[in-house]
C-alpha cells in the first residue's frame, strides 16, 4: 500500500463521521461494482497465515519496521520451502536493483528477503536507486551491455526495453504455480508482463487513472438550480462521460464554489511532466480511441503508424484547447503535480484524472482542504468511439463507452537472462522474486505501507481487511474507486514498447506549443506528435518495433 | 663561471650511454606497439571477430602503462632534464586523459545515430544530426531565447554595480549587507524554483501574486504569457546571480586606487563625474571579468527552467540545455543530444573569443 493511503485509512477510523459516509459508499458499492468478485459479501475462508502476516505490526500500531519485514518474510517462506532445500542455495550471490523510493521498495525487500536468505544461503547484494535515476541508469546499462544485477523491480512500460532485447529470463513453471497467476486482476494478466508467449513478470503492483470529483459541486442546490436554468440536459451530477465533462466545465465558468472560492471544471494538465503528462492526455483519450476489442489505441500495430492524429485523439486535444480558457489563470504551466496537489486537492476545480494517490492524500495531506468531499469513478467514456479500421464514429448500443487508462501498469520483479546461465543461481533468482511476488506476503503489501498498490483479486477481500483491524467502510470505499478499472474488459492498456517515454516526451513538447496557439489547428498539433514519432520510430527500428508492440499486445 | 647550458639546478652533467638511451627507446616503443595492438584486437573485437574481450579496459591498461613507461624513458634518456619534465608530465597526461579523450569520444558520439532504446545501438550517421539540428525548430527557438537571457545581463549588471557602489560606500550595517546579498548564492537554483516559481508566484496563494493582485494586476499569472514567462526566469536567475557580480565588483571597487578618486574630488567632480569618468571606466577591466562569468553561468541556464516551465508556455522560457537535457535524459537520444552540446560548445567559445576582443579593442588605450 502507498504510505499515503494507509496514513489516510489508519487516520480515517478515527472519524465516526467518515464512518457513517463510508458505509454508505460500501452499500453503493456493492450495488455498482461488477467487476470484482472479491467484493461480494460472501465471506472467504481465511487462512490462518494471512490473517497472521496481517497483524503485523497491527493497524495503527505505527508503520512497520525491518523487524516486521521480516517476520512477514519469515512466515511467508511456506512457498520457498515447498520448492527449496534449506541451503541450497549455499554459495550463491545475487544482485538486485531496484528503488529506495520513501524508503520502501527496496527496504521492504531486504527485510522479506532476510530470512529467505538463511534458510537458502544465498546472499544478496542491493542497488538502491531513486525514481530519477532509475531510467538512465537502466537504460544505460541496456545499451552499454553493462547489465550487472541478477533482478530487478521494474515498471512494465520498460519491458519493450528489457524483455524485447531478450535480457530478461523466462518465468519457469513453478514460479507461475507457486506464485498463483491466475490471482492476478484482469489487465495484469498476459499480455502484460509476456513477450512472445513467454512470461518474464512477476507483479508487485498495479496502477492505473481514476477519475476523482469533488462531491459537494454536484451536491449543490445552487449549481443544480443553475445547470436547470440553463437549459442543461440531463440532473446535475458527477459527469460519467467527456462529453458531459466538457459541459460542465464550461458551465461552472464565472460561478462560485461550495467553499465560495471561483469554480472551475476539469483540471487539465497543460505543462509536460518528464514524459509522464502525456498519460493525461492518454486518460482523455482512451474513451474515443479505444474501440472494444481492438487492443492498438496509441499506433497501428500492423505499420507503427501513429494514431494519435486520428480523429479520436485530435478530439482529445481539442477538448483540452475548448475548455483552456475555463480552467484556472496560469493553467498553461500546471503539470500533473500542479493539478493534484496545489489546485485539486487545495480546493481548486472539481474533476481530476489522477492514480489512487489524490483520492487518498486528501484525506491526510496537511494541503488538503476536500478531504470529506470528494468521490472517485472510472474515468469517464463517450457516447460515441472512433473505430479505426472503419475510419468511423459509432454509438454502441451497450451505451457509452469507458476505456480506462492503465497507466504505468504497475511494478513489477524480473529475473535477468545472464542469472539463468547458472543453473543454480537461475532458480535461487526465482526463488527470490517468486518470495516478493507471493500471494501471501502481496496482501500484507496492500494492506501496509509498501508502495504498491493491491493487484490480486484476492486483494479485494474485505473481510480479511477488517479482520485485521481495518475500517470496513474505509476499505471497500478505497478498494472499489481502483478495482473497476483494474478488471474492465475495454482497459487502454499502455504499449510496451522500447523507448515509450521518448514518444511521450516528444509528444510533451509539441502539445505545449499546441496548447500555446503556434499551429494553426489541433489537427496539425498532433501531426507534428505523428511526425516526431515516426522519426522515433525509425531511429529505433520500424521493424522491430513493430515485432515487439504486437507482441506487447498479444497479437504474435 | 659558465653561463651557457643548464643554469638550472643540474647536479652534474649527465653523461647518458648510448646503451642507456637505446634501452629508452626499445622501452618506449614497445609500449606504444602494445597500445596500438590492443587497440587494433579491441576494434576486431568490435567488428565481430571474437577475441575473448568483454570491455575496452584492457586499452586503458594498455595506456596506463604506456604512461608510465614515457615518463620512466624521460628519466633514463634524458637523464635530469627528463627529471624536470616529470614535474609537468604526469599533470599533462592526466588533462589529455580527461579532457582530450572525452572530447575525441564525445566527438565520435555526436556523429553517430545513437538511441539508447535502439537494437542497433550506436550507428555512424556522418552530418545527419547536424542537418536535423538545421532543422529543429525546438533548437532555433532555445538560441534564440538564449539571446534574450543573455541580453539581460546587460541590466542585470547595472542592478548589480549599483549594489557593489552602495556595499562599497559607508552605510549603517554595512558588514550584515554584505553578508545578506551573498545568501541568495548560497542557495541552489532548484530551492529558487520551487520557492519563487512554485510558491511565491504561485498564481492563487504566493505572496508576489498577492502583492500583484493588490497593485491591480487581476490575474498574475507569472508563466502564462511568453514575455512574462520569459521575464520571470530572468528574474530568478538574476536573483540567484546577481549576488555574484556584485562581490566580484566590489571586490574591484575596494581594490582600487582612493587617491584619484579624491584628487577628482579635489578637482571639484560631483558624485556621477566622479563616477561616470574615474570610478566605470577603471572598473572596466573587473566588470569584463564579472560579465563573462556571468556569460558563462547564463549559458548553462537549465535548472529552474525545468522546474518551473519545462520550456513552456509553448518553447517560450526553454534554454539550449534545458532542450538537450530533454533530448538527451528523457528520450534517450544520445548522439543527437551530443551533436547539439558540441555545436553549443563551439558558439560559446565563437561568442566568448569574439566579445574579449572586442572587449580588448574597446578598452585599449590609445597609443
Amino acid at each position: 500500500m502507498k504510505v499515503d493511503v494507509y496514513n489516510m485509512l489508519t487516520a480515517a477510523q478515527a472519524s465516526r463521521r467518515r464512518f457513517l459516509q463510508g458505509t454508505a459508499a460500501v452499500g453503493a458499492m456493492a450495488a455498482g461494482s461488477s467487476f470484482v468478485p472479491g467484493l461480494s459479501s460472501v465471506a472467504r475462508a481465511q487462512s490462518g497465515l494471512r490473517a497472521e502476516i496481517l497483524k503485523i505490526p497491527g493497524v495503527n500500531q505505527g508503520s512497520p519496521t525491518d523487524a516486521d519485514w521480516q517476520k512477514v518474510g519469515e512466515l511467508c517462506l511456506g512457498g520457498t520451502k515447498e520448492t527449496v532445500q534449506e541451503g541450497e542455495f549455499e554459495g550463491v550471490e545475487l544482485t538486485f536493483m531496484g528503488l529506495n523510493n520513501q524508503n520502501l521498495h527496496n527496504f521492504l525487500f531486504r527485510g522479506f528477503l532476510k530470512p529467505w536468505e538463511a534458510y537458502t544461503g544465498a546472499k544478496i547484494n542491493w542497488i538502491d536507486l531513486a525514481q530519477a535515476d532509475y531510467n538512465a541508469r537502466l537504460q544505460q546499462s541496456i545499451a552499454t551491455g553493462t547489465v550487472d544485477f541478477d533482478i530487478i523491480e521494474m515498471g512494465a512500460p520498460f519491458e519493450g526495453d528489457v524483455c524485447g532485447k531478450g535480457l530478461a529470463a523466462e518465468m519457469p513453471d513453478w514460479v507461475k504455480t507457486l506464485i498463483d497467476m491466475d490471482d492476478y486482476v484482469s489487465y495484469l494478466k498476459a499480455p502484460v508482463g509476456t513477450w512472445d508467449g513467454k512470461t518474464y513478470r512477476i507483479s508487485v503492483d498495479g496502477d492505473c487513472h481514476n477519475f476523482n470529483f469533488r462531491t459537494d459541486y454536484f451536491q449543490s442546490d445552487e449549481l443544480a438550480k443553475a445547470w436547470e436554468a440553463e437549459g442543461h440536459e440531463g440532473i446535475w451530477e458527477a459527469p460519467t462521460t467527456w462529453q458531459k465533462v466538457q459541459e460542465v466545465t464550461k458551465f461552472l465558468k464565472g460561478k462560485t464554489d461550495p467553499f465560495g472560492l471561483e469554480a472551475y471544471g476539469y483540471l487539465d494538465p497543460l505543462k509536460g511532466w518528464g514524459g509522464f503528462g502525456f498519460y493525461f492526455l492518454e486518460s482523455r483519450a482512451t474513451a474515443y480511441a479505444k474501440y472494444p476489442g481492438d487492443p492498438a489505441w496509441l499506433f497501428d500495430p500492423d505499420t507503427m503508424k501513429p494514431l494519435v492524429n486520428n480523429p479520436a485523439w485530435v478530439r482529445a486535444i481539442q477538448d483540452v484547447m475548448d475548455v483552456m480558457a475555463d480552467q484556472p489563470p496560469d493553467q498553461i504551466n500546471a503539470d500533473p503535480g500542479t493539478t493534484a496537489f496545489q489546485q485539486f486537492l487545495a480546493g481548486t476545480g472539481s474533476m481530476l484524472s489522477w492514480w489512487g494517490d489524490v483520492g487518498s492524500s486528501a484525506k491526510t495531506s496537511d494541503g488538503s482542504v476536500i478531504g470529506d468531499v470528494v468521490g472517485f469513478s472510472i474515468l469517464p467514456g463517450s457516447d460515441d468511439v472512433y473505430n479505426r479500421k472503419t475510419g468511423e464514429w459509432e454509438t454502441l448500443a451497450s451505451g457509452p463507452n469507458f476505456a480506462p487508462n492503465m497507466a504505468y501498469i504497475g511494478w513489477g520483479v524480473y529475473v535477468m537472462a545472464r542469472a539463468t546461465q547458472d543453473e543454480k543461481k537461475g532458480k535461487a533468482a526465482w526463488s527470490a522474486a517468486a518470495h516478493l511476488g507471493g500471494k501471501d506476503i502481496s496482501l500484507w503489501c496492500s494492506a501496509y505501507p509498501s508502495g504498491f498498490q493491491p493487484y490480486r483479486n484476492s486483494h479485494f477481500n474485505i473481510e480479511e481487511w477488517s479482520a485485521a483491524g481495518y475500517d470496513e467502510a474505509y476499505i471497500a470505499d478505497y478498494l472499489g474507486s481502483e478495482a473497476d478499472s483494474y478488471n474492465h474488459p475495454n482497459a487502454a492498456i499502455e504499449p510496451r514498447i522500447p523507448g515509450i517515454f521518448q514518444y511521450y516526451s516528444i509528444a510533451e513538447d509539441e502539445l505545449a506549443k499546441t496548447y500555446a496557439g503556434q499551429y494553426a489547428s489541433a489537427q496539425e498539433g498532433a501531426d507534428a506528435i505523428a511526425a516526431a514519432w515516426e522519426k522515433i520510430t525509425d531511429q529505433i527500428g520500424r521493424e522491430s518495433q513493430i515485432k515487439l508492440y504486437r507482441a506487447s499486445l498479444g497479437l504474435g | 663561471m659558465n653561463l651557457e647550458g643548464d643554469l638550472l639546478h643540474t647536479v652534474q652533467p649527465d653523461n647518458i650511454s648510448d646503451r642507456r638511451k637505446r634501452l629508452g627507446r626499445i622501452l618506449f616503443w614497445s609500449a606504444s606497439a602494445l597500445v596500438v595492438l590492443v587497440g587494433a584486437l579491441l576494434v576486431l573485437d568490435d567488428f565481430g571477430h571474437d577475441l575473448g574481450f568483454t570491455s575496452w579496459r584492457p586499452l586503458l591498461y594498455a595506456y596506463v602503462i604506456w604512461a608510465v613507461v614515457l615518463c620512466a624513458v624521460q628519466v633514463i634518456e634524458r637523464g635530469e632534464s627528463g627529471k624536470r619534465a616529470l614535474f609537468v608530465l604526469p599533470a599533462t597526461l592526466f588533462v589529455i586523459s580527461m579532457v582530450v579523450f572525452p572530447l575525441l569520444f564525445g566527438l565520435s558520439i555526436a556523429f553517430s545515430d545513437w538511441n539508447l532504446s535502439s537494437l542497433d545501438g550506436q550507428k555512424f550517421n556522418g552530418f545527419d544530426n547536424v542537418v536535423a539540428m538545421w532543422n529543429d525548430a525546438f533548437y532555433w527557438n532555445a538560441l534564440k531565447n538564449m539571446v534574450y537571457y543573455v541580453a539581460a545581463i546587460g541590466v542585470e549588471y547595472a542592478i548589480a554595480f549599483g549594489l557593489a557602489l552602495l556595499l562599497n560606500a559607508d552605510i549603517r550595517a554595512r558588514k550584515f549587507f554584505r553578508v545578506a546579498i551573498l545568501l541568495p548564492l548560497m542557495l541552489s537554483p532548484v530551492a529558487v524554483s520551487w520557492m519563487f516559481g512554485k510558491s511565491m508566484m504561485e498564481i492563487r496563494f504566493g505572496p508576489l501574486a498577492n502583492l500583484a493582485k493588490f497593485l491591480g494586476w487581476n490575474q498574475p499569472a507569472f508563466f502564462s504569457d511568453p514575455m512574462i514567462a520569459r521575464l520571470s526566469i530572468m528574474v530568478m536567475d538574476a536573483w540567484t546571480w546577481i549576488p555574484l557580480m556584485v562581490v566580484i565588483l566590489l571586490a574591484g571597487l575596494q581594490a582600487m586606487d582612493k587617491e584619484v578618486q579624491e584628487a577628482a574630488k579635489v578637482d571639484g567632480a560631483n558624485a556621477w563625474q566622479s563616477f561616470w569618468a574615474i570610478t566605470f571606466p577603471l572598473m572596466i577591466p573587473v566588470s569584463v571579468t564579472a560579465i563573462v562569468i556571468r556569460i558563462i553561468f547564463k549559458l548553462k541556464l537549465a535548472d529552474i527552467i525545468i522546474n518551473v516551465t519545462s520550456g513552456g508556455p509553448g518553447g517560450a522560457t526553454d534554454s539550449v540545455t534545458s532542450f538537450i537535457f530533454r533530448e538527451y535524459r528523457d528520450r534517450s537520444n544520445v548522439g543527437y543530444g551530443t551533436m547539439l552540446a558540441m555545436v553549443y560548445l563551439v558558439l560559446i567559445i565563437v561568442f566568448i573569443t569574439a566579445l574579449l576582443a572586442l572587449v580588448n579593442r574597446l578598452t585599449k588605450r590609445p597609443a
